[in-house]
């Protein structure tokens, strides 16, 4: 596709060499589209809604305009400097946005675009409401970077953008943010750092913006506060909604839509932004995905079907080497003490102690609401322990952020499967290997789809799964990075007997390869068939503690189920 | 002193209305509507054609441009944030973002209207000298004796205070208002008692529409009608639903109240470029200080 689009700007540049006013409107296409893909990037592959694109665009461009004009400097230190200082301001704004999300951050980063137009509008040396003027041009050697020779330039540091980003969304931070935007939790269950992830996301974007505020500042030779305002930040928005959000080429697409529409109808004030306000909104109800979202689906459903005959059995044969286990690091895999959990009032958890022997599988049972899940999320570093604490293969992880545990080692399932719905079964299963490379992590993903027996749906959407397979896929996913330690809550609940029977066996056999499993399981019957202890919650207390066979004849275990006085 | 908090109170009555207005919206359809000053800038626009090309009295204005604002807001419901909903939260708010540029853009295409500001005829009333009392004036020195009220602040604080009046018994005493609640708080449970949900959603949003577009009518004598200030307006009442607390409706309208008042002393300070930003600088604090607002429960913010 960004072939097809750098095949279209050489004919454009080409055919529109005489005409100035065709190849100013083709130098603002590019120079919008690096901002374009900056929040393309930010909206839709790590799903951060921002209204404050033309904020960072300014950051960029006053920047050129501050140090040329002011300080004298050339454009080439200058640029740079905009990019720097935006990609800080970018991290600043990150940190919000992981406190907010949806409108909270929608009104957040518009008030950000709000809060730098008004630094430019206030400051003195900034021109205050006239901006600044006299920009000089850039200079490349004897090449002064005006009119024709700055669509080329502005052109080619578009593509570079493009091709640097679709490369880091092809990579494993393309993984993350896809990760992120389909289930945050999730993500960060499986090693993926989400917190860095979304200030990085915003740190680029940013950059992006800037970068084309410079070359903006320098082709115009001037910048003032309206030139960068809000109404800029919702035309980033729609060129982003309008293309496709999450794909470079939709980014370019919406920019030169928006760009030539901006010079086709100049002379329609207010009609044109009327029109480009009921474009928005018909995007969102009608074509979410955008004009390219759209034209991938048409052509990916063709492409699906055609892996679909080809590609069968090209996996199978590695399939035993998947589920295998690194072995525990030490003999005590996974040790909590005096572990406490209060919400409020509420004591979820009341002074737990235990530690799991390596290579055993142990079965956490208990009435609805002792605690089970709320141990769990403790353990994975999901909320901090009121008190006590969490060793982790010797290590103290206690209030660990969830993604450094799940880097030691530890995998999870959830209750109710967290599975990232708008990822295919194996692209969900390479999702749980975020430390590996793309080709590694398929390779590996495949054999254990194969291994699973999930290889019929490999290639389906998550959400358009039957339970039992949404199940299956999520342990596959849970085991893709050899974790020595699983987590899983209540994995066979709403499964019919046979699948139960599978899962099971397939927990077994994850056992056998070394590593230690803790479950969270409701059916009494399989627990004690399966498990070398068992430990019981009740209230979020231990009340009992030990193989099957004791636990079950223990008379304080029987009076918690049968709902007696104990 | 006295004329400043006035002054700040009055502005404040239009972003407590719109922030209500935000709340009620919000709480109908999980969605921040940014069109919202924009609504309250074409209510007050609605006001000023009703009295100044059709030479109605400003009173009528007034019930023109409310009942304006809800049928727009039931137009609204129904054309935006009910199809955009079901493309999520990010989406929704997206939409009512391209609802910004309609209504913006478009309201200066409306003849008579324009993109510039207008003044609406004042409510009535000369203005008032008010006596400072000797006690203060005695502290201040040399203060002025008497103080100039604007008798169109009088007008606006007391129409407020009517708006809330109203709010509050219908949402409390009246069967529709508490039908309107439990449809907010909980839909499906709200269906299964026999509550028309989705006529209530659409009840909400114009309720919500018609506040603002009545909270810009009532201030179109001091601030103009008209003009492009509508996301502006949004915002600061966002900075005072956030301040007071987006789940309280009494932290909206404190929060509105207590936002002009900093806005007007900001100004006397900073000065006009500065005080805006400052205003904004307050969200950004608030956001990662107190996001649950100074009345609102912590538990309403985190999803």
């Amino acid at each position: 596709m960004l072939a097809v689009f750098a095949a279209l700007v050489v004919v454009f540049g080409v055919v529109a060499r005489g005409d100035a006013g065709l190849v100013q409107a083709g130098t603002y296409v590019a120079i919008f589209a690096l901002a374009a893909i900056g929040l393309s990037v930010l909206l839709g592959n790590v799903n951060q809604i921002s209204v404050g694109q033309a904020g960072f665009f300014g950051i960029g461009a006053y920047a050129v305009g501050y140090l040329t004009v002011d300080q004298g400097w050339s454009f080439w230190l200058a640029a740079p400097i905009g990019v720097a200082l935006a990609a800080l301001v970018g991290i600043a704004l990150g940190f919000v946005a992981l406190r907010f999300r949806g409108h909270y951050l929608a009104m957040a980063t518009l008030a950000f675009g709000l809060i730098t137009v008004g630094i430019f509008h206030a400051a003195p040396a900034l021109g205050r409401a006239s901006g600044i003027t006299d920009i000089p041009y850039a200079q490349l050697g004897a090449l002064t970077l005006s009119g024709y020779p700055m669509y080329w330039f502005a052109w080619f540091v578009a593509f570079l953008a493009a091709l640097a980003t679709t490369a880091l969304l092809r990579g494993r931070t393309g993984r993350a943010f896809e990760a992120i935007r389909n289930d945050e939790l999730a993500a960060e269950a499986m090693g993926v750092p989400t917190r860095r992830a979304k200030i990085a996301a915003f740190a680029y974007s940013g950059a992006l913006a800037a970068l084309g505020g410079a070359l903006f500042a320098s082709f115009l030779g001037l910048v003032n506060p309206d030139a960068v305002g809000v109404a800029l930040s919702v035309d980033f928005l729609l060129m982003v909604v309008l293309g496709g959000s999450g794909l470079v080429s939709g980014a370019l697409v919406g920019a030169a839509l928006i760009g030539f529409a901006n010079v086709v109808g100049h002379q329609y004030d207010n009609w044109r932004e009327v029109v480009y306000g009921v474009l928005v909104i018909a995007f969102v109800v009608f074509a979410p995905r955008g004009i390219l979202g759209a034209l991938r689906a048409q052509l990916g459903r063709r492409r699906r079907h055609i892996a679909d005959t080809g590609d069968a059995g090209a996996t199978a044969a590695s399939a035993d080497a998947a589920v295998a286990v690194l072995h525990a690091p030490s003999a005590e895999p996974v040790a909590v003490a005096g572990l406490t959990k209060r919400f409020g009032g509420l004591v979820a958890l009341d002074d737990v102690t235990f530690a799991l022997e390596a290579g055993t599988l142990t079965s956490v049972i208990g009435p609805n609401g002792a605690g089970k899940t709320t141990l769990f999320n403790v353990i994975c570093g999901i909320g901090r322990p009121s008190a006590g604490s969490v060793t982790i293969g010797g290590a103290d992880v206690t209030g660990a952020r969830p993604h450094r545990i799940a880097a030691l080692g530890v995998g999870r399932t959830f209750q109710g499967a967290r599975l990232f719905d708008e990822m295919t079964v194996l692209e969900n299963v390479v999702a749980g290997m975020p430390r590996l490379a793309g080709p590694v992590a398929r390779e590996r993903a495949n054999a254990i789809v194969a291994r699973l027996q999930l290889g019929g749906v490999r290639d389906v959407l998550a959400k358009d799964l039957a339970f039992g397979d949404r199940r299956r896929v999520e342990l596959a996913r849970a085991v893709a990075s050899e974790p020595w330690l699983l987590l899983a809550d209540e994995p066979a609940a709403g499964l019919n007997e046979a699948e139960r029977l599978r899962l099971h066996a397939d927990l077994r056999a994850l056992r056998d390869a070394g590593a230690t499993i803790l479950l969270i399981e409701h059916d009494v019957r399989l627990v004690m068939a399966i498990s070398e202890r068992v430990i019981v919650l009740n209230f979020g207390r231990v009340i009992a503690d030990g193989a099957p066979e004791r636990v079950r004849n223990d008379p304080v275990v029987i009076a918690a189920y049968l709902g007696t006085a104990s | 002193m006295l004329q400043l908090l006035i002054a700040g109170l009055t502005v404040g009555s239009e972003y407590a209305l719109i922030a209500l207005g935000i709340h009620i919206v919000l709480r109908a359809t999980r969605v921040v509507n940014f069109a919202q000053g924009e609504f309250a800038i074409v209510g007050g626009l609605i006001a000023f054609s009703c009295v100044d090309a059709l030479h109605f009295s400003v009173w009528i204005g007034l019930i023109a441009a409310t009942l304006g604002g809800a049928a727009l807001g039931l137009a609204f419901e129904a054309l935006v944030l009910r199809p955009a909903g079901r493309g999520g939260e990010s989406g929704a708010t997206i939409a009512t973002i391209g609802a910004v540029f309609v209504l913006l853009y478009g309201h200066a295409l409306v003849p008579g209207w324009g993109s510039e500001g207008h003044l609406l005829d004042s409510f009535g009333g000369n203005n008032l000298v008010v006596p400072v009392p000797p006690l203060i004036n005695q502290f201040k020195g040399l203060g002025p004796q008497v103080t100039i009220v604007n008798p169109q602040s009088l007008w606006v604080l007391g129409l407020l205070l009517v708006a809330l009046a109203g709010l509050y018994v219908f949402f409390e005493r009246s069967y529709y208002g508490k039908a309107i609640r439990a449809a907010a708080d909980n839909p499906l449970g709200a269906r299964l008692v026999g509550i028309d949900v989705r006529s209530a959603r659409s009840i909400s949003v114009a309720l919500g529409i018609a506040l603002a577009a009545y909270g810009g009518t009532i201030i179109g004598p001091i601030t103009l009608v008209g003009g492009a200030a509508g996301l502006t307006l949004t915002i600061k009442a966002f900075v005072a639903a956030v301040l007071g607390g987006l789940d309280s409706p009494i932290g909206c309208v404190a929060g509105g109240l207590i936002v002009g008042v900093l806005e007007v002393f900001a100004t006397l300070t900073v000065g006009n470029d500065a005080a805006d930003p400052l205003v904004y600088t307050l969200l950004l604090v608030m956001l990662l200080v107190r996001p649950q607002g100074l009345f609102g429960r912590r538990d309403a913010v985190r999803d």
